[in-house]
């Protein structure tokens, strides 16, 4: 009793404060954040959490002053996966005094890419587009914070090897993908790293949409690899997971690329899930300060920007650290020139984040000029039956192989 | 009253296969391609080259799939593919410093060669199994996309298209965009209202009709077949190229899905098999309309100060537009290009036929 009067208590004042600020920070002009995401077709698995995040994100920031006084504002618009509306998207935003946009889709963020960097606009793109985006003397407009795929993929070869003892002479591992440009991306760094470290690499292409798999499944069975690491999505997770028991391969030994969330492991099976390996740049579970704060202070009152349900996923964490690096990035931006934020402002704000980790959300990150990605660090989470449990620190192994792919892929950029 | 026809008499054969044989349907054509001369003047950027420039290279490539589909009665669904193979080849040979005059003719010419080269496997079955053998090609292009770095640019699969330059005139303002695409699209209008009063564009229709009668009628059906394969294939190479030249500035292999050969083809069914009218009209309800619902329904909600979850919000303008085209199927099913040929039909005679009455 006495605990809830006293959460009440602490609400109530929040909430007193709260709306004090609010009126000073709404008295201010807002910074305009242009979510044009795919909210009806095929990104429908990721995109209502990470906008929700951003929604929540935004009202938690503006009822605790907003960001150096000025609130935040959230314009959420559907392109359907389609990059022709995408760019309409962009377009209009783009004239309503939006600069900074998030596409979540790699077709559109493709599409739209050219336009951006052409009109200097701030080009959020964490988690989708092509990976050698994080080179910010190519990529003056795009912040893709977070790790490449190249990198996750890096730092999972450093994983196992770490597993194995430290030495990867003998090992063999499987690389299970889908066969189309998202899972062909890490072949190469794979390929160069076997060389380097001296473990055999075989190749399980799976195609779309990877629901077939037992060609695939049937071959790790003969080959044994110590670990599989996986470049699937969504439902090709459940069927891996059963094709998995059929051919008794350790669930344990499957190391998933970071888009595999809860809805998966339910669609698994929790229990059955148990031991499954993931690589995440974002810290899982409700654990973490943040998602806390928001079930707390919103949630729990029915005031948050969507169904509780959706908090209760890592896509939510993601949405979370995708804006909670691009609010930092705001701030340091008036911070350092003032007010009105301008691309250029926002651009240099981003550049000067410097270990942030907003609260153990996530990887802590240090963009730079050259660096766009913020160090590319990454950890891997195993799924206990009930949530994430963290197994390593945050790193970033191979850098220079990584960074060699990334330069040799970029170059080819040609900026007008 | 709108369309008089007092007066006109077509005494001989040139007069009667005018192209407008009314004299209000060449003024309204007049007066529409006047607008579109004068639209970079009077339309908001915006409207320019987020709505008018793809609308106008869509129905460029959705007359070319007309041609075939609607003239010569062959439905094609790997028309995509054949854009992609415009658009890959033209942007490929304009990054080998080919100038683009040529290099968008080599993107035609390439799309013909494979279009037609996927015809003649086709062309030895009908209907169904012909739909079946374009679909197959939709899916082998898909793959030769996502599986060959050196055609599709790279480990990410995305091909820069050089800056657009015509008769050494670098092309790089919205206008001249515009210009571009408005000139393509009119060309190919012309085309292919000149193709209606052709020996070939009344082969194509015999073969549609029936093949085996126009072979008796001494048509070659095959020959003809594989013309409008080649004809329409051209179209969609050249149009796929301008796409990425003028609106994508990049190719990407899901901008020639098979999602996008099956809105093509939705396009010209909706606008009517055979109507050149109604492929504007298609394009603009398949291409246009989600994006412009979609705006329409997020300020609406904003006005009346509606909480609805986003997810609900961008799945009501997918329902109406759904239902568009259900009702506009129901009401015409042959496209709205007859629709608007009703409109004028009626308007033909009006408000003279209501004396009889």
């Amino acid at each position: 009793m006495k605990i809830k009067q006293h959460i009440k208590a602490v609400a109530l004042t929040a909430a007193l404060a709260a709306s004090a600020t609010v009126a000073t920070a709404q008295d201010k002009e807002a910074i305009r954040f242009g979510l044009c995401f795919d909210l009806s077709k095929s990104y429908t698995f990721i995109s209502p959490q990470v906008a929700q995040a951003a929604q929540d994100l935004a009202m938690y920031t503006n009822d605790n002053g907003g960001i150096e006084g000025h609130p935040v504002e959230i314009v959420v618009r559907d392109h359907g996966n389609e990059p022709q509306r995408g760019v309409e998207c962009y377009e209009q935003l783009k004239r309503e005094g939006v600069f900074i946009f998030n596409f979540l889709s790699t077709p559109v963020t493709n599409a739209a890419l050219p336009r951006v960097m052409k009109d200097s606009n701030i080009l959020m793109q964490s988690a989708v587009g092509r990976g050698d985006a994080v080179d910010g003397e190519v990529f003056k407009w795009v912040f893709p914070v977070g790790p490449t795929y190249w990198q996750q993929a890096a730092n999972d070869v450093a994983f196992i090897k770490d597993q194995l003892g430290g030495n990867l002479d003998n090992a063999k591992i499987g690389f299970i993908y889908l066969d189309y440009p998202f899972g062909q991306e890490p072949i190469e760094i794979l390929k160069t790293l076997s060389k380097k470290e001296g473990f055999e690499l075989e190749l399980y292409p799976v195609p779309l949409p990877g629901s077939d798999q037992s060609g695939a499944w049937s071959k790790i069975r003969r080959d044994k690899p110590d670990y599989v690491i996986s470049w699937l999505l969504a439902g090709g997770h459940v069927v891996a997971s059963k094709e998995m028991r059929r051919n008794r391969f350790p669930i344990d030994r499957y190391l998933s690329v970071n888009w595999m969330n809860e809805v998966d492991i339910r669609n698994i099976g929790e229990q059955e899930a148990k031991g499954v390996l993931r690589g995440t740049n974002v810290a899982g579970g409700q654990e973490v300060p943040i998602v806390k704060t928001m079930l707390d202070t919103y949630y729990a009152n029915g005031k948050g920007s969507g169904p509780e349900e959706k908090v209760r996923d890592v896509y939510y964490n993601l949405g979370l650290a995708i804006y909670s690096a691009g609010f930092e990035a705001a701030r340091l931006g008036i911070k350092e020139s003032g007010w009105p934020l301008t691309p250029e402002n926002m651009k240099a704000g981003y550049e000067s984040i410097e270990g942030f980790d907003a609260n153990g959300l996530m990887a802590p990150v240090t963009v730079t000029s050259e660096d766009h990605g913020g160090g590319g660090k990454t950890r891997v989470e195993q799924w206990d039956g009930e949530s994430w449990v963290p197994l390593t620190d945050w790193s970033a192994e191979y850098t220079d192989v990584v960074w060699e792919v990334i330069k040799e892929s970029s170059e080819a950029f040609i900026v007008e | 009253m709108f369309y008089r026809l007092s007066g006109i008499h077509h005494a001989n054969y040139v007069s009667d296969s005018r192209i407008f044989k009314v004299p209000a349907d060449r003024n309204l054509a007049a007066f529409v391609f006047l607008f579109g001369l004068a639209a970079p003047f009077i339309l908001p950027s915006l409207y320019l080259n987020s709505y008018m420039l793809p609308w106008l290279i869509w129905t460029a490539a959705a007359l070319g799939l007309n041609l075939v589909t609607g003239w010569a009665g062959q439905l094609h669904l790997g028309y995509a593919a054949v854009m992609a193979v415009g658009a890959y080849s033209a942007i490929h040979a304009a990054r080998f410093g080919v100038p683009w005059e040529f290099a968008l003719i080599i993107g035609g010419l390439a799309s013909s060669v494979i279009g037609s080269l996927f015809a003649f496997a086709a062309l030895r079955v009908k209907g169904l199994y012909l739909a079946l053998t374009t679909l197959a090609m939709q899916f082998v292009m898909d793959w030769v996309l996502t599986h060959s770095p050196a055609i599709s640019g790279g480990s990410h699969a995305s091909l820069q298209s050089p800056t657009l330059a015509l008769l050494g005139q670098e092309i790089t303002s919205d206008t001249g965009y515009y210009y571009v695409a408005f000139g393509w699209c009119v060309l190919v209008t012309i085309f292919m209202l000149n193709l209606k009063r052709t020996g070939l564009g009344r082969a194509l229709v015999a073969v549609r009709e029936k093949d085996f009668a126009a072979a008796i009628l001494g048509v070659n059906s095959f020959y003809y077949k594989i013309l409008a394969f080649a004809t329409s294939s051209f179209i969609a190479g050249v149009s796929g190229a301008l796409l990425v030249a003028t609106f994508f500035f990049l190719a990407a292999p899901e901008q020639f899905s098979v999602a996008v050969s099956i809105q093509v083809l939705a396009m010209v069914i909706v606008g009517g098999l055979g109507s050149i009218i109604g492929s504007y009209f298609g394009v603009a309800l398949i291409l246009l309309v989600p994006g412009l619902v979609n705006g329409f329904v997020a300020t609406a909600s904003q006005s009346l100060g509606m909480q609805i979850n986003v997810e609900t919000l961008a799945h009501i303008p997918n329902a109406v537009y759904g239902a568009l085209i259900v009702i506009i199927l129901l009401i015409e099913p042959l496209g709205l290009g007859k629709l608007y040929g009703n409109i004028r039909d009626y308007l033909l005679v009006w408000p003279f036929d209501q004396l009889r009455k």
